[in-house]
C-alpha cells in the first residue's frame, strides 16, 4: 500500500467535503480545486507529463470556472453540515474499497490472473482467495471515485439550481472517471484527453447554468443567503461565465 | 488524416461562434457559416477508408463516417443559411459544428470509452447553448432553465453511463473476463452480459429520450428553435446509439439472454408506437417533429435485441438516413413558422398552395421519411425490425412505415386545404422582384445593381427560404435511397 496515495485519497475527500460543505465561495472553489488536483495524481506510477499537465490544467480550469460562477450567485452551504458530509464520504470510500475486494475476488473465482486491473498486488497468473487480497492503487483510486460519487450526488440530483448543482455536476464526473480507472486500469493517451475535455465540460456547462440560475433567483430564493450587492442581473443576459 | 483536419476545423469554428454569438450575433452566423462551408468541402475530399495512430489508439474513417460528416456538414451548411434568415440568437451552427466534429471522431477511434466521454462531452452543447437561449428570450417561461438542466444532466449522465459500463465489461471481473479471456457462458457470465446490454441501453433510452424518459426531451423541444433540434437529438442520438451498438456487438456479441433481448423490445416497441402516437394526433409541428424523431431513435435500439450481428449495418444506413429526413423537416417547421407564424396544423390551413417551393421540399421529406422498397432507409427499417422480431418483424414494419404517412400526411393535407387568412397574411411564398427593377437592372450602373441586391434577397426572403428546405430535402431522399455505405 502506497502511503502517498493514501494521503491524496485523503486530500481528495477533504476538498470534496470543504467543496460541498462551506458558505465561503472562495472556500468551496479551493476545496473542489484540491480534489481535482489530487484525482489528478492519483496514479502510480505517474501518467507522463504531457497527461498529467493535461490533467492539472483541466482541474485547475475547472475549479477556476466555477468560482466564476460563484460570484454572482446565492451562497449554497451544505444543509447536513460538514461532519455528516465527511461521515457520508467516509463511507463511500469504504463501500469502494469493498466493491474492489469484490471484483477481485469475483474475477479471482473466475480463474482471471489479479494484480491487474483490480485488487491484489501484481503477482503470478492464478486465482486467490479473498484473504490473500491486498490493497492497491487501483482500490484507492476506486475509494476515492466512490467517495465523490456520494459527496456529489446529492448536490446534483436534489440540489437547487446554482453553483452547489455545478459543485455536484463536478465531483460525479471525476467520480465516473475514477471508477473507470479503479475498474478497468488505467486509460491510453487518446482516452485522457477526451477525460479532460468531458470533466472541462462539466465544469462550463455547471458554471454556465449555474450563472443563469443566479440571475433567475435574484431575491426570489427563500431559503439561500442573497447575493452580494455588486451582483447584478447581468449574468441572466450571459451565456457563458466570465 | 483528414478526419483530424476536419474535427480541428468544426471545433474552431464551433467554439469561435459560440464564444461570439454572445456579444456580435451577425459575426458569429458568419463564422459559423464559413465553418460549415468548410468542413462540407473537408467532408467531400475525406477519403472512404483512412486510419492512423492517435494516442495509441487506431482512428479508422470508414465510409459511415464519411457519409455521416458529409450529410451533416452539408446539412448544417443550409442550416446555417437558414439561421441567417431567420435571425436571432446564433444556437445552430456552432453547437452542431462541435457535435460533428466529436461525433467524426467517437465514430472513427477504436476505444469505446474514449469515444463515450467524448460523445457526452461534444453532446452537451448542443443542450446547453440552445437551452440557454431559449430561456433567456422567454422571461414568462422560467421553466425552460430546469428543463436544460434536466438536459444537460442526461446527455452528461447517459455519457458517464456508458462509460461506466464499458469499464465494467473491460474489467478483470466483467463481462469479458479480463483482457484476451473468453466470455464467460455460466449463468452468471450470462447474467452480467445481459445486465450490460441492458444498462447500455438505459443509458441510450436517456440519450435518445425515450418513453418513458422523454419529458426532459419534450420540454427541450418546445423552447429552442427547431433548428437546433437535429443537432442536440437526431444526430448526437444517432452518433451515441453506433458507438453504444458497436460496442455491445464487438463486447457481448449475441449472448444476451432472451428475457433482456425482450425488455429491449418491450422499451423499443412503447416508443414506436407512442411515439408515432402522439406524432399522430399532436397538432404542433414542433411536437410532431420531436415525436418522430424519438421514434427513429427507437427503432435504432431495435438493433440491440437484434440476433444477427450484421444488423449493425442496417442501424447504420437507418440512423443517417433519419437523421438527414429529420434535419430537412426540422428546416421546414423553423421557414413555416418564421413565414407564417403559426405552427399548429389549425392555423396552416393551404401552406403548400401559398408556398409551392415549400410544398415540394415537404412531398420529398415525406417519401424519404416513408422511404419505398428498394430504398436503403425503407430496407433499413425493415431489417432491424425483422431481425430483432423474426416472423412478424416485416409486418411491424410496414405498419412503422405507415406511421409517418398519417403524422406528414395530416400536414400535407393542411397545405393542400384552401389558403387560410393567416397563410394569406404571411410572407408571400412566389419570388418577386422590387428594389432590383427600380434601381435599375439594365439600365442602372453595376453598382446600383449590387446595392439592389441585399434588397431582393430580403423581399424574396421566404422563398429563399423555402429552396435551402428544397435543398435539404433532396439530400434527404438521396440519403435515404442510397444509405451510408454501412
Amino acid at each position: 500500500m502506497n502511503l502517498a496515495l493514501v494521503a491524496i485519497v485523503l486530500a481528495i475527500g477533504a476538498g470534496a467535503v470543504l467543496a460541498v460543505s462551506t458558505r465561503d465561495g472562495a472556500a468551496s472553489a479551493t476545496g473542489l480545486a484540491v480534489a481535482l488536483l489530487g484525482a489528478a495524481l492519483l496514479s502510480d506510477p505517474l501518467p507522463s507529463p504531457a497527461v498529467l499537465g493535461a490533467r492539472v490544467v483541466a482541474a485547475l480550469l475547472v475549479a477556476t470556472m466555477i468560482r466564476s460562477a460563484m460570484r454572482t450567485g446565492p451562497r449554497q452551504p451544505s444543509p447536513l453540515g460538514w461532519p455528516s458530509e465527511a461521515l457520508l464520504a467516509t463511507a463511500g470510500a469504504v463501500a469502494g474499497l469493498g466493491l474492489s475486494v469484490g471484483l477481485a475476488v469475483a474475477a479471482a473465482a473466475g480463474g482471471v490472473p489479479v494484480g491487474v486491473p483490480g485488487i491484489g498486488e501484481p503477482g503470478p497468473a492464478g486465482p486467490i482467495d479473498a484473504g490473500s487480497v491486498a490493497v492497491t492503487s487501483l482500490a484507492l483510486i476506486t475509494a476515492a471515485g466512490t467517495s465523490l460519487l456520494v459527496l456529489g450526488a446529492a448536490p446534483l440530483v436534489h440540489g437547487r439550481p446554482g453553483s452547489r448543482r455545478a459543485i455536484g455536476l463536478v465531483l460525479v464526473t471525476q467520480a465516473v472517471l475514477l471508477l473507470r480507472i479503479g475498474v478497468a486500469g488505467p486509460a491510453g493517451e487518446l482516452e485522457e484527453i477526451a477525460r479532460e475535455a468531458l470533466l472541462v465540460v462539466a465544469g462550463a456547462t455547471g458554471a454556465a447554468l449555474a450563472s443563469a440560475a443566479a440571475g433567475s433567483m435574484l431575491g426570489d430564493e427563500a431559503g439561500d443567503e442573497p447575493p452580494k450587492p455588486d451582483a447584478s442581473g447581468e449574468a441572466r443576459r450571459s451565456l457563458l461565465p466570465r | 488524416m483528414t478526419l483530424l483536419v476536419l474535427a480541428a476545423v468544426a471545433l474552431g469554428f464551433g467554439l469561435a461562434t459560440i464564444f461570439i454569438g454572445e456579444r456580435r450575433r451577425s459575426l458569429a452566423l458568419a463564422v459559423g457559416l464559413a465553418g460549415s462551408l468548410a468542413v462540407l468541402a473537408l467532408a467531400l475530399v475525406m477519403p472512404d477508408t483512412d486510419s492512423l495512430i492517435v494516442g495509441g489508439v487506431g482512428m479508422v474513417s470508414t465510409p459511415v463516417v464519411r457519409a455521416m460528416a458529409v450529410a451533416w456538414s452539408a446539412s448544417l451548411a443550409v442550416l446555417g443559411l437558414l439561421e441567417v434568415a431567420v435571425g436571432g440568437r446564433p444556437t445552430v451552427v456552432g453547437p452542431s459544428l462541435i457535435g460533428l466534429a466529436v461525433a467524426g471522431l467517437a465514430l472513427a477511434t477504436r476505444d469505446p470509452a474514449s469515444s463515450m466521454a467524448a460523445l457526452a462531452a461534444g453532446g452537451v452543447a448542443g443542450v446547453v447553448v440552445p437551452g440557454l437561449a431559449g430561456w433567456l428570450d422567454a422571461p414568462n417561461m422560467p421553466s425552460r432553465l430546469p428543463t436544460t438542466n434536466r438536459g444537460t444532466l442526461a446527455i452528461l449522465g447517459s455519457g458517464l453511463l456508458g462509460l461506466a459500463v464499458i469499464a465494467w465489461g473491460a474489467s478483470a471481473a466483467g463481462p469479458l473476463g479480463g483482457a484476451g479471456a473468453p466470455v464467460s457462458v455460466d449463468p452468471a457470465g450470462q447474467l452480467s452480459l445481459g445486465l450490460a446490454l441492458l444498462v447500455m441501453v438505459a443509458a441510450v433510452a436517456i440519450r435518445t429520450g425515450l418513453i418513458p424518459l422523454h419529458v426532459w426531451a419534450a420540454r427541450f423541444m418546445e423552447g429552442v428553435s427547431p433548428l437546433a433540434v437535429p443537432a442536440a437529438f437526431a444526430w448526437g442520438s444517432a452518433a451515441f446509439v453506433l458507438v453504444a451498438l458497436d460496442w455491445s456487438q464487438v463486447a457481448l456479441g449475441p449472448d444476451a439472454a432472451e428475457a433482456e433481448r425482450w425488455l429491449i423490445i418491450l422499451l423499443a416497441m412503447a416508443s414506436v408506437v407512442l411515439g408515432g402516437l402522439a406524432a399522430m394526433v399532436h397538432d404542433d409541428i414542433e411536437h410532431v417533429l420531436g415525436y418522430s424523431i424519438l421514434q427513429d431513435a427507437a427503432v435504432a435500439v431495435l438493433a440491440f435485441a437484434s440476433l444477427d450481428p450484421g444488423v449493425v449495418a442496417a442501424a447504420r444506413n437507418w440512423l443517417v438516413a433519419s437523421a438527414t429526413v429529420k434535419t430537412a423537416l426540422a428546416a421546414w417547421a423553423t421557414v413555416v413558422r418564421n413565414t407564417y407564424g403559426g405552427h399548429r396544423l389549425d392555423d396552416l390551413g393551404g401552406w403548400a398552395r401559398h408556398s409551392p417551393a415549400l410544398g415540394i421540399a415537404f412531398a420529398g421529406i415525406l417519401v424519404a421519411a416513408i422511404g419505398l422498397p428498394n430504398m436503403a432507409l425503407f430496407q433499413a427499417r425493415t431489417d432491424l425490425v425483422t431481425s430483432a422480431m423474426p416472423g412478424i418483424g416485416p409486418a411491424v414494419a410496414l405498419i412503422i412505415a405507415a406511421m409517418p404517412a398519417i403524422y406528414l400526411g395530416r400536414i400535407a393535407i393542411a397545405g393542400l386545404a384552401p389558403i387560410s387568412p393567416a397563410i394569406a397574411a404571411g410572407l408571400s411564398g412566389r419570388p418577386r422582384w422590387t428594389g432590383g427593377r427600380a434601381a435599375g437592372w439594365s439600365e442602372g450602373s453595376l453598382t446600383q445593381a449590387i446595392r439592389a441586391i441585399p434588397i431582393e434577397l430580403r423581399a424574396n426572403r421566404a422563398p429563399l427560404m423555402a429552396i435551402g428546405v428544397l435543398a435539404l430535402s433532396v439530400m434527404a431522399l438521396l440519403t435515404a435511397t442510397g444509405g451510408a455505405g454501412g
